[in-house]
């Protein structure tokens, strides 16, 4: 409004009149909530991290659907707005409050995120509207190593503790291993890496014993047997890995995952809710959706609305505990 | 010879028009996202992939590596101009490039380090065509404890930076150091100095210091001096035409650096994460200790531009083995092009080349044109860019800190880099005039969370050993290089120059 009281020192009279109609035009369809969603509304989508990277990708990738198959009836205006692990992005999403045109995807990020810093804002404050795959992760051995498959390895580590590399501290990489190794009854020592490069590096090297990451960037060195997989953390593995079994399979199921999913501003009307859940379910069953749950190996886990944010919430708890009990947060 | 029918067959697939109009595009964007301080190849890369997702694998991936490498080329123009480097990589290039062009030498400055980039990226694409699978094996043998010590080898390159004004330097350097500790410490997930905020967990951004501290810091020095005041020409000069291209001496003098570097500076980068930065700081304290004339390096010796130069753009070609044998990225610029490898469905992996030879012959003979045609365009783009010198520094001097503020921010997009940036030219100014280290500073933020992060990786792999630093071959190999390089070369010098001045004395 501040702008609008400005506006009256200077501006005659008509104008005046004409940009106050103009502000209740704007403001219309957002109260009224007859139609949703009006075409002449831009979709703002926010994109909490940098071009090229996994949350980019998954973003584009609807939107790219929603286009092609004239889901969304308005304009999509993307926008990545990178910074602070998400913080920055899902803070921008966070200050929407109650506007149903403001969209974000989510990935492991909006769950570790709010554990470090003070961000305002917690997963469970959005509005969900759908988990639709998760991110999941393989522990792989030297291909040189003797270790064949996941009982060999189990053996093995209650003998005579190992080393498993992952990528930071706060993220799945080290819960995952954490929880299964409870669950099998082994320990290791935990190796933390700055990125998949440095500790697939390390591996190679031989310096490490094993490391948990995802299978994406390390199909082709699986492929050629430079690296061999012995288990997959989420409920169904990836046709790429061929038939590596899963943490479930072994009988150790840990049940963490990291969310890809889609998420509205605080408060969003319910009508808008259900509306993108409504389409969400239409997203899912394009051969597009299929083609990038499989160039990315991901696990294509859907789950919608209030189940989502329970989802988050346990996944959520599920970490704080395992990092509040080796002292990583307080 | 099966490389060469393969790298004809590559070549077959470059030179298509399209193609390397791709290609000339890539390159022309490389030298301007390099020129522009702040917005590194990295930066480039990731704003300009979505653009290319409708486009044939082929040309985009050839355009994509001509941004990488072209970056490289045009990064160097404002370490020598405005004292300015764009990224880690060139801030050695400073050390002597910034004093060149203040003697008046900008444009053999220019000149050589085009040539230096071309030759270094050349030998370059030349051993990867030879050589990649040996040098993928190199790729595979490092691991935390031969990243500790090439972090330490980088560190000891510091004393050679810190000179004289030891003192000062060390103080400069330990500053660095606290500032990488910013960040959340990697082994415990612990947040250190970050104060709850999200902008600091990843720690505190190597560019906005640098930027700062290099060229604002320099830009508030000549305001201080009343560069402003005096009309045109700028901080540095460049007051006769006639002297535009190098000397005989410059050629003769640099030959050896050229042929040195370019072969050191490859195989620094095939090592993942060592890349560009650490063989540039390497080939600069290589060429001083074999210098004739180590007194001159640091005031504008043409061997200590060429030496970083050469280095940099041998080891960004060094970096694609490991992208294209292991499918593992030794820089943030090449781990996006691993994602537009990804994005294409492409698995880059040590089956890579047979798997697709066509795109990976491809990129590499377009490498070579690539090369050319940057030679070419910076030949003609310097003569733009020495008028540089030519603007009044009154308009000059606001315009190089919005184009750095710029930069800056369109990195992450972050106004507390924006802040740091500033807080850092202040900083900047001060250590100029009282004679701190701004080089030592920024070297021991790159370096020291490289070592901290290794060290403290390699003793929970060996259980708190040290014993692993002398198990392991490729470790055993960096210690004697070390050695060599720190202890015998200098050792040889000195010794050198006294029978020198023993038999000038004789005589």
């Amino acid at each position: 409004m501040t702008k609008h009281i400005k506006a009256v020192d200077w501006l005659p009279q008509a104008t005046m009149g004409a940009l106050a109609a103009c502000s209740i035009s704007l403001a219309a369809p957002a109260m009224a909530q007859e139609v949703y969603p009006s075409a002449d509304e831009t979709l703002d989508w926010t994109i909490a991290f940098g071009p090229g990277g996994g949350n980019d990708i998954m973003a584009r990738t609807i939107i790219d659907i929603l286009t092609k198959y004239e889901l969304y009836p308005g304009d999509i205006s993307a926008e990545n707005r990178a910074g602070g692990s998400g913080a920055v992005g899902w803070g921008y999403l966070y200050g929407q409050d109650g506007d149903p045109y403001g969209i974000s995807t989510t990935s492991g990020s909006f769950v570790t995120t709010p554990l470090q810093a003070d961000t305002p804002w917690q997963p469970e404050d959005f509005t969900p509207v759908a988990l639709l795959a998760t991110d999941d992760l393989v522990l792989v051995v030297n291909g040189d190593s003797e270790i064949q498959n996941i009982e060999q390895f189990i053996e093995m580590a209650k003998a005579n503790p190992m080393n498993i590399g992952g990528t930071g501290t706060v993220n799945v990489d080290f819960i995952v291993p954490t929880l299964f190794a409870q669950a099998a009854g082994f320990e290791f020592d935990y190796v933390s890496f700055n990125s998949m490069a440095d500790q697939t590096t390390a591996l190679l090297s031989g310096a490490l014993d094993s490391m948990v990451g995802n299978p994406g960037e390390i199909l082709g060195l699986i492929e050629s047997g430079e690296l061999r997989p012995l288990v997959y953390s989420g409920q169904s593995t990836p046709a790429a890995l061929g038939d590596v079994p899963t943490m479930g399979e072994v009988g150790y199921d840990i049940g963490v995952s990291m969310p890809r999913g889609l998420i509205l501003p605080p408060n969003a009307p319910e009508a808008a809710q259900q509306w993108w859940i409504g389409t969400m379910e239409k997203v899912v069953e394009t051969p597009e959706w299929a083609e990038y749950i499989a160039s990315n190996t991901l696990t294509p886990t859907v789950i919608y609305g209030e189940e989502f944010r329970d989802f988050l919430v346990r996944t959520k708890n599920n970490f704080e505990q395992v990092l509040k009990s080796v002292g990583a947060i307080d | 010879m099966d490389i060469f029918s393969d790298l004809i067959m590559g070549l077959s697939i470059a030179i298509t028009p399209i193609n390397l109009l791709y290609l000339l595009i890539g390159a022309a964007i490389g030298m301007i996202v390099g020129v522009i301080p702040g917005f590194g190849p990295s930066a480039g890369l990731a704003i300009l992939l979505p653009m290319t997702f409708g486009m044939d694998p082929i040309g985009a991936i050839m355009m994509l590596a001509a941004i990488y490498y072209g970056a490289m080329y045009g990064g160097t123009i404002t370490s020598i101009l405005l004292n300015t480097p764009g990224e880690s990589a060139t801030v050695a290039s400073t050390f002597d490039g910034f004093p060149l062009a203040k003697n008046g030498r900008a444009g053999p400055a220019l000149v050589m380090q085009a040539v230096a980039s071309f030759v270094g990226g050349t030998v370059g694409v030349i051993l990867i065509t030879l050589l990649a699978p040996m040098f993928a094996q190199v790729s595979r043998s490092f691991g935390p404890p031969e990243y500790f010590l090439l972090a330490l080898m980088g560190m000891l390159t510091l004393i050679v930076m810190i000179g004289e004004n030891w003192r000062l330097g060390i103080v400069s350097a330990l500053i660095g150091f606290a500032l990488g500790t910013v960040g959340v410490d990697l082994e415990t997930g612990q947040g250190r100095y970050t104060f709850g905020s999200a902008e600091l967990i990843g720690g505190i951004y190597f560019i906005p210091i640098a930027i700062g501290l290099f060229g604002l810091g320099e830009l508030f020095y000549a305001f201080y001096q009343g560069l402003h005041r005096t009309g045109t020409g700028g901080i540095v000069n460049y007051d006769n035409e006639e002297r535009f291209w190098p000397t005989r001496l410059d050629w003769m003098s640099t030959r050896m650096t050229m042929a040195r570097q370019s072969v050191l500076g490859f195989v620094v980068g095939v090592i993942p994460g060592a890349g560009a930065t650490i063989a540039s700081l390497m080939a600069y304290s290589t060429e001083r200790s074999l210098s004739k004339n180590p007194e001159n390096f640091g005031k504008g010796e043409m061997a200590g531009l060429v030496a970083p130069e050469t280095a940099n753009n041998a080891a960004s070609s060094g970096a694609m083995i490991p992208l294209l044998t292991l499918g593992i990225p030794g820089s943030a610029s090449t781990a996006v092009l691993l994602a537009a490898f990804l994005l294409w469905g492409l698995r880059p992996g040590p089956l890579f080349m047979e798997q697709n030879p066509e795109l990976a012959w491809g990129l590499i003979a377009s490498m070579y044109l690539g090369n050319m045609a940057l030679l070419a365009i910076s030949i003609f783009a310097i003569p733009l860019f020495v008028q540089i010198i030519k603007v009044p520094y009154r308009i000059l001097g606001p315009t190089v800190v919005v184009v750095c503020a710029l930069g800056t921010f369109s990195v992450n997009a972050s106004f507390v880099e924006l802040y740091i940036m500033f807080a850092a030219g202040i900083a900047g100014f001060f250590m100029r005039l009282y004679g701190f280290s701004a080089a030592a500073l920024v070297l021991a933020l790159v370096l020291g969370p490289l070592a901290e992060e290794a060290l403290r990786q390699t003793l929970a792999i060996s259980r708190g050993s040290f014993a692993i630093f002398v198990e392991r071959p490729a470790s055993l190999w960096i210690i004697a290089v070390t050695v060599v390089l720190v202890v015998c070369l200098p050792l040889l010098n000195r010794f050198g120059a006294k029978a020198q001045a023993a038999r000038k004395s004789g005589v």
